[in-house]
């Protein structure tokens, strides 16, 4: 097959765009990839170029470049077909508009993959006829707001398939979401096998990872190491990742170390780069998370043959770690409960030991190999039936796309007006 | 205007490295090795050079690349070989080695023999992606550990390398000529001392201070720097960060210095 990503960026940093690459990685070896990616703002992908994959872009944003596009006159209106539900309309513009249309179009590709949704949006509305067209979802449905689950609720339909990352948010996609004819299935994130041996439980450190926003609540991790100590003050506890564009924890958690007196316990490393190194280091690696979209870092630790104590959050910790077995769940928000599952592990070498090799042994399942099995099954299924043509016929994509530009047109004016009454009540 | 990313653009060369808990260090290289192209080098031989920064004459340390199978080669910094104390930048003739997976696991939370000298070889990333080796090398070495607060004090609790503890030991804080000194305690090869934070605060504070602390394991011996070098942290001073401590027109904490030596800094109050 001849399969074409749909890509933010595949020059930055982030778990899209190493999942992305992974898996084109992985089909590669069987089949003709590219990775398409919408904006370039430097000259080497950040993360390593995956192997055997040609990777395009379409916007040129750096500077030195001779085809630098920045000062293109349709760079600064805003966009129109990307949809202003999506996080990343901002970036988006005219130019990306008629880019990506322009690509769609002419696309060489048996399957086409959208890897966000106002991508799978262009996805939905722009391919020209014939490739099988998928989209991805790497958050939830849960986590967009209002306006984008409306956006897609009616563009999704020009879909073939969406794909998810955990089984619970596909259940939302099946149950919330009216896609006749789309095809929902659940694929998680692959992770490499590590390329350091694994830990042999033996260090006395518990680990986390992962940028340090309200949303990790390393807080609570903190409260619970501090009930740690008490029992173990053997045992400490390091945190790799640094703050983003949504905030920075950095020195709430600083003060909090400092209130709880754990200062020669409790280590913010800092961001790491690759992470496996860092992994192995520990023994026991810790989620505290309040919501996990697939729980990357649960299965990176475990690659490295850590259990993992994480918060049994929505979506991804529980179909990823077998409690009692692997690692363990504990509710949300509840650091006694993380303090008594770290000491459970802390407490008994033994049973430490054997979590952290049955750890290692279910997370093959992850493995970029087998993840991209399951793709390409799906992929291989889509194209053997033909693009919306079994299901759904001709007519009734016309019809959609009929009713898609008259909707279109519809919530442009109620935005507008929405716009006007909020910009009113801020006066 | 569109294009495609050159995938096949030569990149420089890059080492994985594994640090043994002895000092020793492996590098493993992908793509460039001794069976590659002719290395602009004496004598021909692929080598792997540690050169030290900011040493005049010149220092360097050649580790042979020898082939480890497949496309990869291999250079070993044996533990017995010595590093003089400083940052040695890695390459392959002139060409800088980017670092690649740094496993330094056993060099977490080591605990080396007592007697001394005492050798610490980091491998870590440069600000600018470069691979570097941070190498410590101490006859005598005093390992700060824990670090405890009272009422406007801290106490220090560390280990001793290469000397005794024994009568009359005492910390000192430095800062130029001024020294101000506590008694030590110590068993065995373990110390502490307390340091009361207003005696680093007189006379009156100006402007800040920063005091770099000492340890003279027995009366009349020489005085050993307090540092922390015995683990994988190459620069500690963000990660290590202790509680500060206001006093009378002043506050202070410990920290430590870019050479991860242990330190207070004494700050006036405005």
């Amino acid at each position: 097959m001849h399969i074409s990503f749909l890509l933010h960026n595949a020059y930055g940093i982030g778990g899209t765009i190493r999942t992305t690459f992974n898996l084109a990685e992985a089909l590669a070896a069987r089949h003709d990839v590219e990775i398409v990616s919408v904006f370039r703002h430097r000259d080497e992908p950040t993360l390593g170029a995956p192997a055997g994959v040609t990777l395009k872009h379409l916007v040129d944003l750096r500077r030195h470049s001779p085809g630098y596009d920045g000062d293109h006159p349709d760079y600064q209106a805003p966009a129109r077909v990307f949809p202003r539900g999506d996080g990343r309309w901002k970036q988006y513009s005219r130019l990306t508009d008629t880019r990506i249309a322009a690509h769609l179009r002419t696309v060489e590709a048996d399957v086409v993959v959208g890897t966000r949704p106002g991508l799978n949006v262009h996805i939905a509305r722009q391919t020209r006829r014939g490739p099988v067209r998928v989209g991805q979802e790497h958050l939830t449905l849960d986590s967009h707001g209002y306006r984008l689950r409306r956006e897609i609720g009616f563009r999704y339909p020009l879909l073939d398939a969406v794909t998810t990352v955990t089984e619970a948010d596909a259940r939302s996609y099946r149950t919330r979401l009216k896609l006749p004819g789309v095809r929902i299935d659940a694929v998680p994130n692959s992770v490499p096998a590590p390329t350091v041996a694994p830990a042999d439980s033996t260090a006395k450190w518990v680990v986390a990872a992962g940028r340090l926003t309200k949303v990790k609540r390393y807080d609570l991790l903190v409260e619970a190491f501090a009930k740690v100590v008490a029992a173990r003050p053997d045992w400490r506890l390091r945190i790799y990742g640094s703050g983003d564009a949504t905030g920075n924890e950095r020195d709430a958690l600083r003060a909090l170390i400092e209130q709880r007196g754990l200062h020669n316990h409790v280590h913010l490393m800092g961001p790491a780069n690759p992470l496996e190194p860092e992994w192995v280091k520990g023994s026991v690696a810790a989620v505290t998370s309040r919501l996990e979209s697939f729980g990357m870092t649960i299965v990176e630790a475990m690659r490295c043959g850590l259990p993992v104590v994480s918060t049994d959050c929505p979506h991804g910790p529980r179909e990823i770690i077998e409690d009692g077995v692997d690692g363990r769940l504990v509710p949300v928000g509840d650091a006694d409960a993380v303090a008594e599952a770290l000491l459970g592990l802390i407490q008994d070498d033994e049973l430490r030991r054997r979590a952290g090799q049955a750890a290692l042994a279910a997370s093959r399942r992850f493995d970029p190999v087998r993840i991209a099995e399951r793709h390409e099954a799906l992929f291989a299924e889509l194209v053997a039936r033909g693009s919306g043509a079994a299901s759904r016929g001709r007519g009734r994509d016309a019809l959609h796309r009929a009713r898609g530009a008259v909707l279109d047109a519809a919530y442009t004016a109620r935005y507008r007006a929405a716009d006007v009454l909020r910009k009113g009540k801020r006066a | 205007m569109t294009g495609t990313t050159d995938a096949s653009r030569p990149k420089g060369p890059r080492a994985d490295c594994v640090a043994d808990s002895a000092g020793g260090i492996t590098f493993d290289m992908a793509g460039h090795g001794a069976g590659e192209a002719p290395l602009p080098e004496r004598g021909g031989e692929p080598a792997l050079v540690l050169r030290r920064r900011g040493a005049a004459p010149a220092e360097e340390t050649r580790l042979p690349l020898t082939p480890a199978g497949g496309d990869r080669s291999r250079a070993v910094l044996p533990s017995t070989v010595e590093l003089a104390e400083g940052h040695w930048d890695v390459s392959v003739g002139d060409r800088p080695v980017e670092p690649g997976i740094r496993d330094v696991r056993a060099l977490v939370d080591r605990v080396p023999g007592p007697s001394g000298p005492v050798a610490a070889r980091v491998p870590y990333p440069t600000a600018d992606g470069r691979l570097a080796v941070r190498s410590w090398l101490r006859a005598r070495h005093a390992e700060a550990g824990d670090l405890t607060f009272g009422e406007g004090a801290c106490t220090v609790e560390g280990r001793l390398y290469g000397a005794p503890l024994g009568a009359g030991a005492v910390a000192e804080a430095r800062l130029g000529d001024e020294v101000r000194e506590v008694p030590a305690s110590g068993e065995g090869h373990a110390f502490a001392f307390t340091l009361p934070y207003d005696r680093l605060a007189r006379p009156s504070l100006d402007r800040q201070r920063v005091w770099q602390l000492w340890l003279r394991p027995s009366a009349g011996a020489e005085p050993v720097r307090v540092a922390r070098i015995l683990d994988d942290v190459w620069d500690r001073r963000n990660v290590f960060v202790y509680p500060e401590s206001e006093g009378e027109g002043f506050r202070a904490a410990p920290c430590y210095s870019a050479d991860n030596e242990l330190c207070v800094r004494v700050t006036p109050l405005p």
